[in-house]
C-alpha cells in the first residue's frame, strides 16, 4: 500500500548542483522543501579523502561515482531502424549519482555561452541566409538572451569562486582575457590558475598565428575564497584527479563545498537519500501535479504531496521523468510532432596530439581539470562560415587535465595496440606529448531524440530511456575543418609529429567523449517546439519546473555547466518573484 | 664562509647549550652523515635528529627540495624565525643546496617521540591525520603528507616522528601568518581551522608515529 506523507510546498527531484541551489533559495524564502536524492549522502570528509579517492581503477575504470547501470541503464542505437540495447558500462558519457550529483566528479571548466548562441536560428539566418542549414537540422532560439542571463552567470561564478581572466567587461576588451566573450559585468572572483607548461607552449604558438589565447576559466580555485554563502574554499594543489573523482581539498567548487552545508542547516529543508522517484503524479485534468511517488531505500512506496515539483536531475533523467509521468507530448521523429525527447544533442569532441623530442618535459600529471590555455577564434560564430557548409565551432586548447597511469598514454598513429611495441611507445611519449582538446558544438537534428524503451526496464520495473543518436553531417564537417586548424598550432609549437583526430561517425557509446548530454526538454517561446517556457516552467503542467542541460535547444562550443548555473538562478528569480506570489502560467501558450 | 659560519654558531650556541642532550645516533650512519659539520649541526644535531624539546625539527631524510625552499624562504622573509632568518641569509645559493642535499641524504631517524597524549587526544590526532573533519572543513593531513605522514618527495615534508613541539609551532606560525611560504595558502587555510586542542592532538599524533621496520 502506498503511504501518503504530509504535504510540503516544494519537492525537488535530484539533489545535485541545480537541486541544491533551488532548494537553498526556496527554503530560505520560507517554503517547506523536501529534496529526494536516489544516491547516498557524501561529503569531502570522509568520503572524498585520499588515498582512497585517487583509486584510478575504482573511479576511472569501474565508474564508482556513476549512476548504477546494473539497475538503471540507458538504451542506445544510432538510428530508428535499429534495435536499441542497454549500455551496461558507461563509457561515452558518465552521469553521476549521489548527493551533489554529477558536479562532484566534474573538471571545473566554467564557461559562459555567447550572445549569439541563445539566438542561434535567428542569427544564422541573418548572417548566412535561410537556406544555409541542412534541412533536417532543428536548431532554434532559446527564448532568453545573453543579457537576460548575465546577472545570473555572474552570481553563479561568484558562488563557485571561478578562477579566470575577463576578456570583455561592459564592452571594454581586457588584455589577457578572451576578446570574443560577450560582455560581463565584472571580472572573475579569483585570478586564473597557474599556466601549465603545455599551455605556455600553446599560448606562444597560437599568438604567433594571430589567435587570442586566454586562461581556461576554472572552478578548481587559484587561491582561497569565501563565497557569498559564507563557504570557504581552498586553493587547488594540481593533483590531476578532478574529472571522475571528487576533490579532497575543498578546492573544487561542488555542492558540498559551495552551498550544501547552508541548505542542510535550514530547518525548512529535509533531505531524503536512497529515494527513487517513480513519477510525478497528476490530477484528473493532467494539467496539475499533486506531488511525486517514490520508493525509498528499504523498498517502501511513498507518496509525497507537494504544491510545486522541480525536476533537477541529470539531463537524461529529467527527460525520462517527464515521459514516465505523462507530462508533455512525446516527440515522434516520423512526423516531427511532439516535444518531449526532441532536440537531444551532445558535444563533438576532437583531439590533436603533438609529439615532442625527449628533451621537452611536459609533466602532464601536474594538472587541474581546468588549467588549460585556449582560443575561441574558432568557437561558435566567431569566424565566417560562408562556404564552409556547417555552423558552429569549438574552443581549441591545450587542456592538460591529468597524467593518470591507467588512462593517459598518448602514442603516435601506427603504434601497435598492445604488446612490447605499445609499451615502448608509451614510455617514450608519456612525458613528451601535448594534447589539444577541440570542444565542438552539437546541432539538433530531426533524427536524434530520446524516448522510452519499449523492451528494457529498470530495477523498479519502469521503462528505460532510449537514446537514438548519430553525429549530424554539419558537426562532422565542423570537426574536420577545425582539426586542421589545430594541427597548424601543433606544428607552430615545434612538435616533430602532430596527429589530428577529428571526430567521425558513427557515434559510439563505448568510447569516452564527454558527459555533456543536452536537450530533450528544451526551452523556448513556442509550445509546439519546446517543453518548457523561458522560465523553465512546463507548458503542460504549470506547477512543474524542469531545470537541467535538457533545456538546451542545441549545444554550444563550451562545457554546459556555467550556463546551467545561470539558468538555475534565472528560474529561481521567476519562481520567487512571479510564480510563488501568484501560481499559474508565467507565459501564455 | 668561515666568518659567516662563526657568527651563526654564536647565534646558535645558547640554544644548543640550553638543550644539550645525548643525540640519538642512528646505527649504520652513511658517509654523508659523518661529513664535516655543517653550521646546522649545533641545533639540528650531527645526524639531523633535531631537538624535540626545543622546537628544533628533525631534518635528516627530509626532501632536499623542501629543505632548500625553507632556507630560501627564511632568507626572503616568507618564513620567519629569529634564528633561521640570519642563518639562511648568510648562506649562498650553492651552500643552501649543499646543506639541503647533505641532510636529505641522511637516514630518517627511526625513534619516535614518546607518547604524551590522552586517549581522546590520540583519537582526535588520528582522525585529523587520516580522515580530516567535515565540521571544520579540514582535509586529512595524510592527503598531502603521505601515509601516516611519511612525506611525499618534493611536495610535502614528512611529519612522522617529527618533534611535536615543532609541528605545533609550525601550525601556529601558519595560523599567525608569520609563515607564508605555503603554495596556494594551503597550510594557512588548514591551520586556521584548527583550535589549540586540535594542534596539540595532531602534533602529538605525528610525533609518536614509528616508522621503524624492525
Amino acid at each position: 500500500m502506498v503511504q501518503r506523507l504530509k504535504e510540503v510546498d516544494v519537492v525537488v527531484i535530484g539533489v545535485g548542483m541545480v537541486g541544491s541551489i533551488v532548494a537553498k533559495e526556496l527554503a530560505a524564502a520560507g517554503y517547506k522543501v523536501v529534496g529526494l536524492e536516489r544516491g547516498q549522502t557524501r561529503f569531502t570528509v570522509p568520503e572524498f579523502q585520499s588515498p582512497a579517492i585517487h583509486d584510478e581503477l575504482r573511479f576511472d575504470i569501474r565508474k564508482a561515482m556513476m549512476q548504477d547501470n546494473t539497475r538503471e541503464p540507458v538504451t542506445f542505437r544510432n538510428q530508428a531502424s535499429q534495435v536499441a540495447l542497454p549500455v551496461r558500462r558507461w563509457e561515452s558519457f558518465l552521469p553521476g549519482t549521489g548527493l551533489g550529483g554529477s558536479m562532484v566528479h566534474w573538471n571545473g571548466q566554467t564557461y559562459r555561452f555567447q550572445a549569439n548562441d541563445f539566438q542561434l536560428a535567428t542569427r544564422t539566418r541573418e548572417r548566412y541566409g535561410k537556406n544555409f542549414l541542412d534541412a533536417d537540422l532543428t536548431i532554434q532560439d532559446w527564448g532568453v538572451t545573453y543579457d537576460d542571463l548575465e546577472p545570473h552567470y555572474d552570481r553563479f561564478e561568484y558562488l563557485l569562486g571561478t578562477s579566470g581572466k575577463a576578456g570583455n567587461i561592459k564592452g571594454q576588451i581586457q588584455p589577457g582575457g578572451d576578446p570574443h566573450e560577450s560582455p560581463r559585468s565584472r571580472d572573475y572572483p579569483t585570478p586564473p590558475q597557474k599556466e601549465h607548461y603545455s599551455g605556455a607552449m600553446f599560448r606562444k604558438a597560437a599568438s604567433s598565428l594571430g589567435y587570442h589565447p586566454f586562461p581556461q576559466p576554472s572552478s578548481n580555485l587559484s587561491q582561497p575564497y569565501t563565497n557569498p554563502e559564507g563557504m570557504k574554499l581552498n586553493a587547488c594543489v594540481f593533483c590531476g584527479f578532478c574529472e571522475r573523482y571528487a576533490c579532497e581539498h575543498y578546492a573544487k567548487s561542488v555542492p558540498q563545498t559551495v552551498i550544501l552545508p547552508v541548505l542542510l542547516a535550514n530547518p525548512n529543508f529535509e533531505l531524503r537519500t536512497g529515494c527513487q522517484v517513480q513519477r510525478i503524479n497528476l490530477d484528473s485534468t493532467k494539467k496539475h501535479a499533486t506531488g511525486v511517488t517514490y520508493i525509498d531505500a528499504v523498498g517502501r512506496e511513498l507518496e509525497q504531496p507537494a504544491s510545486l515539483v522541480i525536476t533537477s536531475m541529470f539531463a537524461l533523467n529529467n527527460v525520462r521523468m517527464l515521459l514516465l509521468s505523462g507530462i508533455g507530448t512525446p516527440y515522434d521523429p516520423a512526423t516531427g510532432q511532439g516535444v518531449v525527447g526532441r532536440n537531444y544533442a551532445y558535444q563533438t569532441m576532437s583531439t590533436v596530439a603533438s609529439f615532442f623530442d625527449e628533451d621537452v618535459h611536459i609533466n602532464p600529471f601536474m594538472a587541474s581539470g581546468a588549467s588549460g590555455t585556449l582560443i575561441n577564434d574558432f568557437a561558435g560564430d566567431n569566424f565566417d562560415h560562408s562556404g564552409l557548409g556547417f555552423i558552429g565551432g569549438a574552443f581549441i586548447g591545450a587542456v592538460n587535465t591529468n597524467g593518470r597511469p591507467i588512462q593517459y598514454h598518448p602514442v603516435p598513429p601506427g603504434t601497435p595496440n598492445w604488446g612490447k611495441g605499445w609499451k615502448q611507445a608509451v614510455v617514450k611519449h608519456y612525458n613528451h606529448t601535448v594534447m589539444f582538446s577541440l570542444h565542438g558544438s552539437s546541432v539538433a537534428q530531426r533524427q536524434n531524440y530520446l524516448d522510452l524503451d519499449p523492451t528494457y526496464r529498470d530495477a523498479w520495473g519502469q521503462p528505460l530511456l532510449r537514446m537514438t543518436f548519430d553525429f549530424p553531417q554539419n558537426d562532422i564537417k565542423m570537426a574536420a575543418h577545425l582539426t586542421a586548424k589545430a594541427v597548424e598550432i601543433g606544428k607552430a609549437m615545434g612538435a616533430k609529429q602532430v596527429a589530428g583526430n577529428p571526430r567521425k561517425g558513427p557515434y559510439t557509446v563505448t568510447q569516452y567523449q564527454t558527459t555533456h548530454n543536452t536537450g530533450g526538454s528544451v526551452m523556448g517561446d513556442n509550445p509546439k517546439t519546446s517543453v518548457v517556457n523561458r522560465y523553465l516552467q512546463s507548458w503542460d503542467v504549470p506547477n512543474v519546473f524542469v531545470i537541467g542541460a535538457s533545456n538546451y535547444p542545441q549545444n554550444a562550443s563550451w562545457n554546459p555547466t556555467g550556463t546551467l548555473g545561470a539558468l538555475t538562478y534565472w528560474a529561481i528569480e521567476a519562481l520567487k518573484n512571479k510564480y510563488l506570489k501568484n501560481p499559474g502560467r508565467l507565459v501564455s501558450a | 664562509m668561515n666568518v659567516l659560519a662563526g657568527s651563526i654558531m654564536i647565534l646558535a650556541m645558547p640554544c644548543a647549550l640550553a638543550h644539550a642532550a645525548p643525540s640519538a645516533k642512528p646505527s649504520g650512519a652513511t658517509p654523508a652523515a659523518e661529513a664535516p659539520a655543517a653550521p646546522c649541526e649545533a641545533c639540528h644535531g650531527a645526524h639531523g635528529e633535531g631537538m624535540a624539546a626545543a622546537h628544533v625539527p628533525r631534518i635528516a631524510g627530509q626532501s632536499a627540495d623542501y629543505l632548500k625552499k625553507q632556507l630560501d624562504n627564511y632568507a626572503d622573509g616568507t618564513r620567519d624565525s629569529p634564528v633561521m632568518t640570519n642563518f639562511a641569509k648568510a648562506l649562498s645559493d650553492k651552500q643552501r643546496i649543499k646543506y639541503a642535499m647533505l641532510y636529505s641524504s641522511m637516514p630518517m631517524p627511526q625513534s619516535p617521540q614518546p607518547k604524551s597524549l590522552s586517549a581522546v587526544q590520540f583519537a582526535r590526532g588520528h582522525q585529523l591525520a587520516f580522515q580530516g573533519d567535515e565540521r571544520v572543513r579540514v582535509q586529512a593531513c595524510n592527503s598531502c603528507h603521505g601515509p601516516d605522514g611519511v612525506g611525499v618527495l618534493h611536495a610535502a615534508p614528512y611529519l612522522a616522528g617529527q618533534s611535536a613541539d615543532y609541528i605545533a609551532s609550525a601550525l601556529k606560525s601558519f595560523q599567525q601568518g608569520t609563515r607564508k611560504n605555503d603554495a596556494g595558502e594551503l597550510m594557512r587555510s588548514v591551520a586556521k581551522q584548527l583550535n589549540d586542542a586540535d594542534v596539540i592532538a595532531v602534533s602529538g599524533y605525528f610525533a609518536q608515529v614509528n616508522l621503524s621496520t624492525k
